[in-house]
């Protein structure tokens, strides 16, 4: 069982190595929009989770059967098509992004919710660096979030209540399509971004996510839809592989414990 | 009949129904019933608590045995209280409240179980706790607010240990003082009736008291309530949020 201060360690370690492979192999990290202004340079993914070590306990086979501890492979600090590329947002918006982008770049990132300890808001949720935790009951999955103690309920085969007070992680229904977990959720509220670089949604934020276990288990794939046409000029979809690992426990973390990403005037001040 | 596994011999229960029970239990036994096999009742769902508690008493209505260091910062505690000075309170940073506190208040919190698993996720700013079955508590635990939990089913009573305690966190809103050598016991005992849940907490700290000592507490099944997102960094105030 990793500790937590193990796993930062591997994480740590995985960051070195990124950065060491990116220092070799490009030497100009990406920007936006590949503008190679360096005010716009982008950071580059972590590479995350790897499959369960040797001896783990096996994951089980039934494919609707998604219980268990998960973790991201890879981590992408923009939540666009491709890894690198922006999501199809309005000029300005774009604008905007650009606009976070520089302040990131200058030290002094525009604060998002989740410097304030607030929900991530989607789909960046899904997309954390810590390990998720589903439980799975009549009627109902919940994503336990190790990051900052978020929790997800995802209620299967019914509709969304008409007018959901938006939220941060809004309003989720699911229902199977063969074993396709489909996940709809929309109810949001603006506060958060995207994604980790800053690119904007609406309350009109429409997040479909589709999950399919493969490999017997050890892994769970999914493809998430972003639709907004407040923001974007067109929905798009990004793959993701989640990996079974058994060998994981959740541990507590309290972001509200050592915020030191709080702002001071709207502006994070450490990072 | 512990050794059997068959009811539970509760320190409540007089000895003539631990009699009868451990007649059951043979009886059971005789008749080569897979007594162990028995499902444990299903507690999933929400509950609230039927009445909440800002200061802890003993069973039986006593102080609890505080030692003298620790009554000290109790009425240390109480005193600042009085004066509206709640320094001495995590939550009002949006910290954890500890345990069994998180169980006293009056957000609700939903109990999801699993073969392995039992999970409380509270309302309260979305804390979820675990309590791993079938294993033993560590003895080397790293301090966490709400500790670590590992529990087992004696039989339809779900009990509950923990330790590896936080020591900055209360026992209630008063201000009860713990040390990190806290030991907590909860054992859940479902009602016939199926929408109650009985609790008896122990509570062992030999920092801090004198003795171990128990509370009672009760539990309604809020059938049809959904917890909200309930989020206490959103309610500080000045709200943060650059928009």
């Amino acid at each position: 069982m990793l500790t937590k201060t193990q796993r930062g360690g591997a994480f740590f370690l995985a960051v070195l190595l990124a950065a060491t492979a990116t220092g070799f192999a490009a030497p100009t990290p990406k920007t936006l929009n590949d503008s190679g202004d360096p005010t716009l340079a982008l950071t580059p993914p972590l590479r995350g989770s790897g499959p369960a070590p040797k001896g783990s306990p096996p994951p089980n086979p039934d494919p609707r059967n998604f219980e268990g501890v998960w973790w991201l492979q890879g981590y992408e600090y923009m939540l666009g098509p491709e890894s690198g590329v922006a999501p199809p947002l309005k000029p300005e918006y774009m604008k905007v992004l650009e606009r976070r982008i520089r302040a990131k770049n200058r030290g002094t990132p525009e604060a998002d919710a989740s410097t304030q300890c607030l929900p991530h808001g989607m789909p960046r949720l899904m997309e954390s660096p810590y390990p998720i935790e589903i439980v799975q009951t009549p009627g109902r999955l919940t994503f336990l979030h190790e990051v900052a103690h978020n929790v997800r309920r995802i209620w299967l085969n019914r509709p969304h209540p008409k007018n959901p007070t938006p939220s941060y992680l809004g309003d989720s229904v699911g229902h199977w399509e063969g074993d396709t977990l489909v996940v709809d959720t929309i109810g949001l509220n603006d506060r958060t971004f995207i994604d980790d670089e800053g690119s904007s949604h609406s309350t009109q934020l429409h997040v479909t996510e589709r999950y399919r276990k493969s490999e017997g288990g050890a892994k769970l794939e999914l493809t998430l839809t972003v639709e907004d046409p407040v923001t974007l000029e067109h929905s798009y979809s990004y793959h993701r592989i989640y990996h079974w690992r058994p060998d994981v426990r959740p541990q507590e973390y309290i972001c509200e414990e050592n915020n030191r990403n709080a702002p001071v005037d709207g502006v994070t001040v450490a990072k | 009949m512990k050794r059997l596994g068959v009811a539970p011999a509760g320190d409540s229960l007089p000895s003539r129904s631990a009699a009868l029970a451990g007649l059951v239990g043979y009886a059971l036994l005789a008749a080569a019933v897979p007594v162990a096999a028995a499902a444990p009742p299903d507690l999933t769902g929400v509950w609230s608590i039927v009445k909440p508690e800002d200061a802890l008493k003993t069973a039986d209505g006593k102080q609890p045995p505080l030692l003298p260091e620790a009554r000290a910062v109790y009425e240390k505690h109480q005193a600042m209280a009085a004066k509206g000075d709640r320094s001495f309170d995590l939550t009002t940073r949006c910290l954890p409240p500890g345990l069994p506190r998180l169980m006293l208040i009056r957000s609700p919190f939903e109990i999801l179980q699993r073969p392995n698993t039992i999970y409380f996720v509270h309302e309260l700013n979305r804390l979820p706790r675990r309590a791993y079955l079938n294993e033993k508590l560590p003895t080397d635990a790293d301090p966490h607010y709400l500790g670590y939990s590992v529990a087992h089913w004696d039989g339809d009573a779900l009990v509950i240990e923990s330790n590896g305690f936080e020591d900055g966190t209360v026992l209630d809103a008063a201000g009860l003082p713990h040390s990190d050598a806290l030991q907590l016991t909860e054992r859940y005992q479902l009602d016939k009736d199926g929408k109650h849940l009985h609790a008896r907490f122990t509570i062992e700290d030999s920092k801090t008291f004198s003795a171990p000592w128990s509370f009672r507490a009760e539990y309604t099944k809020r059938r049809g309530y959904e917890l909200h997102e309930d989020v206490c960094a959103d309610k500080q105030k000045p709200h943060l949020l650059a928009q």
